[in-house]
């Protein structure tokens, strides 16, 4: 039974017509959820503009949103996918080393404050773009930077 | 017939008191270092769930503010390719289109299309 090979038939299920010709083609992003976990803040501070525009735009789409904010959406994805390539280009090592802790650790960012501190660290020599949490009060020190994390596994400082 | 009467000077004293020392604190130390224990836990459990439910914790702001954006946009485009061929099919099929809702909004279809031959 082992050696048999799987047979799916999900393909045939799902609804294969591509898009229409009007609608501009765009390349999706294509990342596995580690890794848009791990560079989600970088997106996030590149393409903070292009998110809130397209944000707005469906909340003033009165329910048509999903139909006329779709040059929004191929804004949003190609910044998103320029943020994935740059950091594959220049911290491929340290994106592999933080999205592979992640995977490993249920995809808890306090587990894997090490490789992510490398990683914020090669990612703001080489591209510039910080991490920052958004809504964070002012007078802490954010949760990204203090090295002991309360609810990780290994309680003491992980850098 | 002479009757039973106590010794001469009396019983002896019957012993009914136990002399034993009390054990350990007075129960007031023990109240007062059970109630600083639990100071102890709330603190600790205070300073947790601040952590966990706090602006500082992030794993649902990840998701929300930054990623779900493009997430969010790759779905929408996914729902308006299978609105248009949903769309061209009826077309195809009735030579009409008409309106299922009474209404403009796009809404996400019910029922989704599946070919009629499922397998080979």
């Amino acid at each position: 039974m082992a050696q048999r090979d799987p047979q799916f038939n999900q393909h045939v299920l799902v609804d294969t017509t591509p898009m229409p010709d009007h609608i501009p083609k765009v390349e999706e992003v294509g990342a596995t959820s580690a890794y848009l976990t791990s560079a989600a803040y970088f997106i996030g501070d590149r393409c903070k503009a292009f998110n809130d525009d397209f944000m707005k735009c469906k909340d003033e789409g009165k329910g048509r949103g999903e139909i006329e904010c779709l040059k929004e959406g191929r804004k949003v994805t190609r910044c998103a996918a320029s943020v994935i390539k740059d950091i594959n280009t220049h911290c491929l090592d340290q994106f592999k080393a933080h999205a592979d802790c992640l995977e490993n650790n249920n995809h808890y960012l306090f587990e894997c404050r090490k490789a992510e501190m490398s990683l914020n660290t090669c990612i703001f020599d080489k591209l510039g773009l910080k991490k920052t949490i958004p809504g964070a009060p002012e007078n802490q020190v954010p949760v990204h930077l203090r090295p002991k994390q309360k609810y990780a596994q290994y309680p003491g400082p992980q850098y | 017939m002479p009757q039973d009467m106590p010794p001469t000077g009396g019983y002896a004293q019957v012993q009914y008191k136990r002399n034993i020392p009390a054990r350990g604190f007075k129960p007031f130390y023990y109240m007062v270092g059970m109630h600083m224990i639990m100071a102890y836990g709330f603190y600790k459990y205070f300073h947790g769930v601040r952590e966990q439910r706090g602006p500082n914790y992030h794993k649902t702001l990840t998701n929300v503010s930054l990623c779900l954006v493009n997430l969010l946009a790759e779905e929408d485009r996914d729902q308006v390719r299978r609105y248009y061929a949903d769309k061209a099919r009826e077309k195809e099929l009735l030579g009409t289109e008409h309106k299922v809702y009474h209404s403009d909004r796009f809404v996400r279809p019910t029922f989704a299309y599946t070919p009629s031959k499922v397998t080979q």
